[in-house]
């Protein structure tokens, strides 16, 4: 029995510095990525323009998804990074969230345009269906699957953790 | 003036902004009052939905009111929930091979307790 004690006295202390050292310190999991992989949702939906209507088919390939809109100021923040991704040649399709038409287009105007193809959520089915919970978010998708998801703002360091490696695995963008 | 301010809270947009969910009879309602108490808001992690006024915890409800009202089970709705939002929403984690431990530890806790109890008396 004593020694039953003396086993648990000393393996008490050592499970907690275990439990600090080591499962406290693994920084693998980066807050705000998930890695659930899904289908892009079914939609139907008007382009910002409201010249066509844009239905989950016409996103075919690799691309970044983004949620932003006009009243969100993170969206301003990372506006300049979606821009130098547009430059670089990834194509960046935006969803325009809860948002009016006009103060969109406006702030586009304003801030220019990295997108090449713009949804306009109005109501925010289709980013509830993609688990959205705010703006700004970013998906990666490859072909109709959605493979990376990020809450919150995208910068060149949130790229190289959360995106690139995925990208690199998956071969996308050559 | 008094009679002016309270003119001002019938008028004003707090009293009437309140979402209201519709449904044709009170079963579907409880359904929909239990299923939001069951559920996690996704922007707050502390509070259930039925307690949160989040923008998307609005959407969410309203989705889970249509999903009531088109006849879905509770368990095609929490689904519906934990595919979006993670299976971290439900406040009841679903019994399955990566929660084996998150059930059944603090039986097996239990029990080593009450052996070494039970032991340490017969000496």
């Amino acid at each position: 029995m004593k020694i039953l004690l003396k086993l648990l006295i000393i393996s008490l202390p050592i499970s907690f510095l275990f439990m600090f050292f080591v499962l406290l310190n693994e920084d693998k999991q980066i807050p705000g990525a998930d890695y659930r992989e899904f289908d892009l949702p079914i939609f139907n939906l008007e382009d910002l323009d409201s010249k066509r209507v844009i239905k989950n088919t016409d996103i075919k390939g690799a691309s970044i998804i983004n949620i932003w809109a006009s009243w969100c100021i993170t969206c301003q923040i990372e506006h300049p990074y979606l821009m130098s991704l547009n430059k670089r040649g990834i194509p960046v399709i935006g969803i325009n969230y809860k948002d009016d038409r006009d103060d969109a287009i406006n702030w586009l105007s304003k801030f220019g345009n990295p997108y090449q193809l713009i949804i306009h959520d109005y109501k925010g089915s289709l980013a509830l269906d993609m688990g959205v919970t705010g703006a700004p978010e970013t998906f990666l998708v490859n072909n109709g699957r959605i493979v990376a998801h990020y809450q919150g703002e995208i910068n060149e360091s949130i790229w190289n953790k959360v995106f690139a490696p995925i990208i690199e695995e998956q071969g996308l963008f050559k | 003036m008094k009679i002016k301010y309270i003119t001002l809270i019938f008028f004003s947009l707090t009293v009437f902004s309140g979402t209201i969910y519709e449904f044709t009879n009170d079963e579907d309602e409880k359904r929909f009052n239990d299923l939001i108490k069951d559920i996690r808001c996704p922007k707050c992690t502390f509070g259930s939905l039925s307690s949160s006024n989040a923008p998307v915890s609005e959407d969410l409800k309203l989705k889970i009111a249509e999903m009531v009202r088109e006849n879905k089970t509770d368990n095609e709705i929490k689904n519906y929930v934990a595919s979006r939002f993670g299976k971290e929403s439900l406040y009841e984690p679903e019994l399955s091979k990566g929660t084996y431990l998150l059930w059944f530890s603090p039986f097996v806790i239990l029990l080593l307790a009450l052996s070494i109890f039970i032991f340490r008396k017969k000496y």
